[in-house]
């Protein structure tokens, strides 16, 4: 089952997936969308961690040395949390570093802390501004601070829409993004909603954003630069050399920590997480509905070039390295180099290649299909269906293929709804954890949990409740994290 | 603070309450035969008619009446993957072991690339795939969107075994299909090849007759080409100036708001509306093999981990390594290089020619005669050359032409109503472009002078952008 109950959400309210609003909160923070806590104040350490990966576990030692930007009030994480503000917003901000070397917190164009020394503690402010997304990230020895883990999204959201029109993610955009934005659930091959159009009745936030901020990790590499002489840089050629060039080892899943196997990157992650959890979580994978159009905010804070693709709808690239685009083409794959910031504009329009009736990619109805009388759209037959295993007691499945359980006896079935369809690197080597376990590594999604189109099937079963970048830290909470004490409106007990 | 002492501990996420999925995402178990297709269309009783809607798909029946085969079920392309295949490479030092799909109806064996599909918009399409030799397989139709049991991913929805897949092309353009299982390996070994869709009259325009038995019979018009004789693909040159427009005649626009819709968003408009006529097709997949990885782990289910008895506290991500424990598939290193199947003769680093004069034959391609590889026309022609990234590298294509783009992954540039969004462009002789795995273009060229050149891909190592190879491809044009 894919419901996200309260336990779900507390767990993947932790981490990574945490997010701070700052600043004056205008709606669009006030909202739903972003239901971040409102800080008025970010105080960063800089630190290290041990982090445990996706194919940790009781028997399988899966784990790298990372150096984060904590926040105080969240957990250690490497990436750092996502800070949402909006333009013109001044955002006060303490950094202290806690390590051995010097340190700094940088966001191109925006601000720059300079060097911290070792023990020291900076306090600064800055304005946040060029309305889109942006990447922080330690600007010293680079790209090795960068690369063990100082890096983190900040993604500003622009006052207000040009006059006359809708809001999109950027203060000025192209005339062809403002037509796309602007088009969203007001035209025929677009009907839903738009970009900035929430839905209390159905839990549908306004301004959809998600980020996906990749990473590559060498857990033998980290832990040399861990363990390298306290108070002198790393060589920052020799990182590059060994991160990228390593001499080929044929076993890259050993219990590592030590000079075993090849020092290239091992694990590849999305917001720091991979596998299972970067793919079925609503946090990081979209999850709505037909007409619900998204934008995903991509930073690639590593060394390797990533080809994301996405499957069931073809995105507008909107945004590319600070440049609202003049010409975005809709593509389903974009190559995504070092450091590069790109968006993916989503239609959330019904897969397009699900038969229908005139076959020519609009919001047409389905064909008459299957055993069950129905039509193609909704799919009623497949969403009914469990995979491998059988349906839970009182379910009636459509079909059943084989059996899989747990120890305990348990069905390990699951039912295809909602809809569910990856995103992932097409570079494959990154789809891999310690050199192997496929569909381990670098892997989002793109769910769809109901059509807004479709008369009587606005939800497929099993919808999760939480549909964004997520409330931040459920503990640690005071007046000033939780300005509101209250819980964001789409929040429910599962 | 250091390595040894650090000040957190980072724990994984709990999956307690979620076995499933995540048992799901490494070990989506096929087992036997594969499911019932659900929202099943009876292609078999579909009319293969262009003015039909539900329409079947009339590929397989023309292939049929070109002598090269005989579908399995009507309408219905029958395939079966995998299939072994070791091929020498081009300097003899080693034996490249592939991964290959087989057209059990049309195709002679494996072949690298697989077999190109090809289809018309906008007909139902039935695939019956079948695993062979060691299971699990799927087949993943890049860029084509369908509902996720018929997209072939096995964590989202199941692996085959055996299972008809179902779609209906609604976008003209280039695509490619792959086996998604261990995409890695499987991908990496062979299992893929070109999709292409093709406008609505294509297949259609070539049957003379349908016959009681359900063959057909062909006509004089190629096959593959549209009512008017002519090769066609989708485009809108309209935003472009008059005379690069006045290079590509034949060019036919439709509703200017609703595209390939008839006027106010009533039906289908002109079968060829917003296409414009070729001479000429080329097709180039570069690729790129790791001979390390043929050496070591050509065993299909290689580093495929087994659910514990508790799922997510002891499951086996050591199990099933190929020979020498290998777990490598995070470190690729390129050291042979092709372009559509053709080897590429170059060591590392160096530079390879491919020879001229190579054309697909008809029996891998749908039936379709005369696409190129290298580039071999005359002047007057209009060139139409589809490109796809098959490589685990970047690729940087220069070619010694201004180029119309037309499209990128299948979404022609600039049709209405995506017009108000998008728009083809110019890439002007030797200028270089670069783009990552999968991605796809289309252009259109003229062949305005004569030409005895090359066009060159260049291999760029995702880790670190270095060229790894570079392919020099013939481009002639005579008078």
């Amino acid at each position: 089952m894919k419901e996200v109950s309260r336990r779900k959400f507390m767990k993947y309210s932790l981490g990574s997936m945490a997010a701070l609003a700052v600043g004056s909160g205008l709606d669009w923070i006030k909202n739903e969308a972003i239901a971040a806590p409102r800080v008025n104040t970010l105080n960063f350490h800089i630190t290290d961690a041990i982090k445990d990966m996706g194919t940790h576990n009781s028997i399988n030692t899966a784990q790298c040395y990372f150096w984060v930007y904590k926040e105080d009030r969240l957990p250690a994480e490497s990436p750092g949390p996502t800070i949402f503000a909006t333009e013109g917003d001044v955002i006060r901000i303490n950094i202290t570093n806690d390590l051995d070397e010097p340190h700094a917190f940088f966001i191109p164009g925006m601000f720059n802390s300079g060097p911290i020394a070792p023990g020291q503690t900076v306090r600064k402010f800055f304005t946040a501004k060029n309305a889109g997304p942006h990447l922080y990230f330690d600007n010293l020895n680079q790209p090795v601070n960068r690369a063990m883990g100082l890096h983190g999204a900040i993604i500003v959201h622009p006052k207000a829409p040009a006059p006359g029109h809708k809001f999109t993610p950027y203060g000025k955009p192209t005339p062809a993004v403002q037509q796309l934005f602007d088009d969203f659930g007001s035209t025929a091959w677009w009907p839903g909603l738009a970009w900035e159009q929430g839905d209390p009745a159905t839990n549908t936030p306004p301004f959809r954003r998600h980020i996906w901020l990749f990473h590559q990790a060498s857990p033998t590499l980290f832990a040399a630069v861990g363990n390298f002489t306290p108070g002198l840089d790393f060589p920052s050629g020799q990182f590059v050399q060994r991160f990228l060039h390593d001499d080929f080892s044929p076993t890259n899943n050993e219990n590592i920590q030590g000079e075993v196997g090849s020092d290239i990157p091992r694990y590849f992650t999305i917001s720091g997480q991979s596998g299972h959890f970067s793919h079925n979580t609503p946090y990081i994978n979209p999850t709505f509905r037909v007409g619900e159009p998204a934008v995903v905010h991509i930073l690639n804070a590593g060394l390797m070039t990533i080809s994301m693709h996405v499957h069931a709808n073809h995105f507008f690239v909107t945004y590319f390295n600070g440049v609202v685009q003049e010409n975005p083409i809709w593509v389903d794959v974009f190559n995504v180099y070092p450091m590069a910031i790109i968006d993916y504009t989503l239609p959330y329009m019904r897969p397009p290649d699900v038969p229908n009736v005139r076959g020519i990619g609009r919001a047409d109805a389905g064909l008459p299909a299957g055993v069950s009388g129905g039509t193609t759209w909704p799919p009623n037959e497949e969403i009914r269906t469990f995979m491998p295993g059988p349906a839970p007691a009182g379910v009636t499945p459509f079909q059943i293929v084989g059996n899989l359980t747990d120890g305990a006896g348990n069905s390990l079935g699951v039912q295809l709804s909602p809809l569910c369809y990856p995103a992932h690197d097409h570079s494959e080597p990154t789809q891999t954890s310690q050199g192997g376990n496929y569909n381990m590594g670098l892997i989002a999604g793109m769910n769809f949990i109901g059509d807004r189109n479709t008369p009587g099937a606005m939800n497929f079963p099993n919808q999760p409740l939480i549909h964004g970048p997520g409330p931040g830290s459920p503990f640690g909470v005071d007046g000033l994290i939780f300005p509101t004490a209250v819980q964001p409106p789409w929040f429910q007990e599962g | 603070m250091s390595f040894t002492s650090p000040a957190f501990h980072i724990d994984r996420i709990s999956v307690v309450g979620e076995e499933a999925e995540f048992v799901k995402m490494f070990d989506p178990r096929p087992v036997g035969a594969g499911p019932a297709l659900p929202e099943r269309i009876d292609v078999t009783t579909l009319p293969i008619q262009l003015g039909a809607n539900p329409r079947a798909n009339p590929v397989p029946e023309v292939m049929q009446a070109l002598g090269l085969g005989i579908p399995g079920r009507p309408h219905t392309r029958d395939m079966d993957l995998l299939n072994g295949l070791a091929l020498p490479t081009w300097d003899g030092a080693k034996i490249l072991n592939f991964m290959t799909i087989r057209d059990k109806d049309f195709g002679l064996g494996g072949t690298y690339p697989g077999p190109i599909i090809r289809i018309p918009r906008g007909v139902i399409v039935h695939a019956d795939l079948s695993g062979k030799g060691p299971p699990p397989h799927t087949i993943h139709w890049h860029g084509l969107e369908p509902t996720p049991i018929n997209d072939g991913v096995g964590h989202c929805s199941m692996e085959i075994g055996s299972y008809t897949y179902q779609f209906q092309p609604n976008f003209i353009g280039s695509y490619f299909y792959h086996c998604h299982r261990n995409t890695v390996q499987h991908f990496e070994f062979g299992l893929f090849s070109l999709l292409l869709i093709e406008p609505p009259d294509a297949y259609f325009a070539s049957i003379g007759a349908i016959n009681p038995d359900g063959t057909v019979t062909l006509n004089s018009i190629p096959v593959g080409a549209c009512l008017d004789g002519r090769f066609r693909t989708a485009a809108n040159l309209l935003t472009l100036p008059a005379s690069i427009q006045a290079k590509f005649p034949g060019f036919i626009a439709g509703d200017p708001v609703f595209g390939v819709a008839g006027p106010n968003d009533v039906g289908v408009g002109h079968p060829h509306a917003f296409t414009v006529p070729y001479d000429v097709e080329v097709l180039w997949v570069p690729d790129d093999r790791d001979s390390r990885w043929s050496d070591l782990a050509s065993d299909a289910f290689a580093t495929f981990p087994v659910h514990g008895l508790t799922p997510g506290a002891d499951d086996d991500f050591q199990a099933n390594p190929a020979i020498q424990n290998f777990f490598a598939f995070n470190d690729y290193r390129a050291d042979y290089w092709f372009i559509t199947g053709l080897p590429v003769p170059t060591p590392p680093g160096g530079t390879g020619t491919i020879p001229p004069g190579i054309v697909i034959p008809p029996g891998g391609n749908s039936g379709r005669s005369g696409s190129q590889v290298s580039v071999n026309a005359r002047v007057g022609q209009t060139i139409f050359l589809r490109c796809l990234d098959a490589a685990y590298n970047n690729i940087r294509v220069t070619l010694p032409v201004d180029a119309v783009i037309t499209a990128w992954d299948g979404r022609a540039l600039g049709v209405p109503p995506f017009n108000r969004y998008n728009h083809a462009y110019v890439a002007p002789a030797n200028t270089p472009m670069t783009f990552s795995v999968a991605r796809r273009f289309d252009a259109l060229i003229k062949a305005e002078t004569t030409m005895n050149t090359f066009a060159k891909v260049e291999f760029m190592d995702t880790r670190g952008n270095a060229v790894t190879a570079t392919a020099l491809i013939p481009f002639q044009i005579s008078p």
